[in-house]
């Protein structure tokens, strides 16, 4: 059963700015969804559609089988919202913070202090709850930030960057904490994240996201399936000049309708080529290219990452801080293990 | 009721808050030392003024000091509320089933309860100094009717102008643009009587000097009802326009 729907979903701001422009997509129960795309691709916006925060234009939306707009009280009450920004009050205790969201959500007295407690654990902040969130670390606040969106256990929870301007340790404990609620309780998580490593490690099926429209959804596997085995990255100069741009202009043209070639992106100072197999295409791309004149300064394989899964689809990279392309000796050596 | 289970809340959350902030409590003590011992000081001398009608600069303008305290108070309680926009407290809030109206009534509840406290810690600060209270107290209790509806019209007006405005320097501006020529075109510093004529006039029409009429009569002058009356009425008329306009800019941004 589909726990969020969205048919033509569509946002418009003033000054014909097209947000969100007629996104459909379904998100099971149980299942951690996410939207990937760049910082203005319109992530928010869905988001704020989703948990009621902002009106869609046209188009509509289910959240747990309501419509946003028509019940949006309702709504409000069977999910959870973690922004961007971590809204917790600074003037405050921890414990104080996560009570007042338990009287928002109609919690009784009772119960709130069951769930604090409970919620508190979750998120590792015990012993922390009567401290000033003025003297919380930047990933303190993110959990407290956290548990203020789960304390009446919501069916869905909305994460808009929930790891943004964190240290990767404490994003890693993040993932280990949202990854633990789907686990523990069962809950529906949709997140945003321009963080490849993100989406890659954490969500169950990725929606890619840009300039306000999906333009590729699936599983991590099956989005990097959809481009090929390899990727091949060719860098033929070091400047990034106008010598460079027709090396690669000339390079693409050389490399055009070879058959171990599946497809190929130009970006600034680089041609991404996309190949069945890596290990015996770069042989071939080498000879051909210094064939003509074009001398290869650098040449590096990589498996697929969503990196280049977002390259082939939007013809853009959002540079991810993945540390999976390979060295061309690291490449030598795999291939000689692989002949002998 | 969730409206005033919401409402108490978010009126404790500020409170708290604000108790929390030492320079908070420095500011609530210091201003009106600053204001009854210094200020009268300087204008001492006016003390024998024929016009003045009060015994002591002092005693004319200890109402004066209570007024100008709720006025900026309350112009600034919007900012609060700016804070909350820009560290996304309020969008985590209203993503939440609270009583939408909860979310701004609270805060101007929260800055009209601050406000009335300051106001009696004036009000002991000047009877120490020798000010003499007229009315006594059922007549300082109606000046806290006065000062309440002062206080909820221009907090929930300020909050309203942070919801409409959203960037600090705008709302800051604006407040200034506004206080100032309030504070200065009213019987607050100097006596009608001692007044140019045409600032005589334009006073008639700002409501802040319907507050500073209403409370000096209640401490100084005694139940003058024709006086009282009329500035109940504007002043209860200030509190509507304000909080209407706070609740409609409140909920253009709840949608």
């Amino acid at each position: 059963m589909a726990i969020i729907e969205t048919h033509q979903l569509t946002k418009v701001f003033p000054g014909d700015i097209r947000a969100v422009d007629g996104i459909d997509f379904e998100i099971k129960e149980g299942e951690i969804f996410a939207f990937l795309g760049p910082n203005g691709a319109g992530k928010t916006t869905t988001i704020k559609m989703l948990n009621t925060l902002i009106l869609p234009t046209s188009g509509s939306a289910m959240v747990t089988g309501l419509d946003v707009v028509k019940n949006a009280a309702e709504v409000r009450k069977r999910i959870g919202y973690v922004a961007q920004d971590v809204g917790v009050d600074e003037h405050a205790t921890g414990k104080e913070n996560l009570t007042l969201y338990g009287h928002f959500y109609r919690l009784d007295g009772k119960t709130i202090k069951e769930r604090v407690k409970e919620i508190f654990d979750l998120v590792g902040l015990s012993g922390d709850e009567n401290r000033m969130v003025s003297t919380y670390s930047g990933g303190m606040r993110k959990r407290l930030d956290l548990a203020m969106g789960l304390i009446h256990q919501p069916q869905v929870i909305f994460m808009d960057e929930p790891t943004t301007g964190l240290d990767p340790q404490t994003r890693a404990s993040i993932w280990e904490y949202i990854r633990n609620l789907v686990k523990s309780k069962g809950m529906t998580i949709f997140l945003t994240t321009h963080y490849m490593e993100e989406a890659d490690r954490l969500a169950d099926r990725i929606a890619i996201i840009d300039l306000g429209k999906i333009i590729a959804m699936g599983t991590a596997d099956e989005l990097k399936k959809s481009i090929g085995g390899d990727v091949v990255t060719v860098t033929p100069c070091e400047d990034k000049d106008e010598a460079c741009k027709e090396f690669i202009r000339r390079s693409e043209a050389l490399l055009t309708g070879k058959p171990f070639v599946t497809g190929m992106k130009p970006t600034d100072g680089e041609l991404a080529v996309y190949v069945n197999d890596g290990a015996s295409a770069i042989p071939s791309i080498m000879q051909l290219l210094s064939g003509q004149g074009i001398e290869v300064k650098t040449i590096t394989m990589s498996r697929p990452s969503l990196d280049d899964v977002f390259l082939k689809y939007t013809g853009k990279t959002i540079r991810a801080q993945e540390g999976t392309r390979t060295s061309f000796a690291q490449l030598m050596r795999m291939r000689d293990r692989r002949q002998r | 009721m969730n409206i005033i289970s919401d409402t108490w809340y978010i009126t404790m959350r500020d409170l708290r808050s604000r108790i929390r902030m030492p320079v908070f409590i420095f500011m609530t003590l210091f201003q009106p030392i600053l204001w009854l011992v210094l200020f009268t000081q300087i204008f001492k001398s006016l003390g024998g003024l024929p016009g003045l009608g009060s015994s002591s600069y002092l005693q004319f303008f200890a109402p004066g000091v209570l007024v100008m305290t709720v006025l900026f108070g309350s112009a600034f309680s919007g900012f609060g509320m700016l804070w909350d926009m820009d560290t996304g407290v309020l969008s985590k809030m209203l993503a939440t089933p609270v009583t939408r109206i909860s979310v701004i009534a609270g805060r101007v509840i929260a800055t009209v309860v601050v406000l009335l406290i300051q106001a009696l810690i004036i009000i002991i600060l000047a009877l120490i100094l020798g000010v003499h209270f007229e009315t006594g107290v059922p007549g300082v209790l109606f000046a806290f009717l006065l000062l309440s509806l002062l206080g909820l019209g221009f907090a929930a007006f300020s909050n309203g102008l942070a919801l409409l405005l959203k960037r600090q320097e705008n709302v800051m501006a604006v407040t200034n643009l506004l206080t100032m020529p309030l504070m200065f075109l009213s019987s607050l510093m100097m006596p009608a009587a001692l007044l140019p004529g045409w600032l005589n006039t334009v006073r008639q029409i700002n409501p802040i000097d319907y507050a500073v009429v209403g409370a000096r009569d209640l401490i100084s002058n005694g139940y003058i009802w024709h006086d009282l009356w009329l500035c109940f009425v504007v002043l209860a008329a200030l509190a509507v326009v304000g909080v209407t306009f706070g609740t409609l800019m409140f909920r253009a941004r709840a949608e």
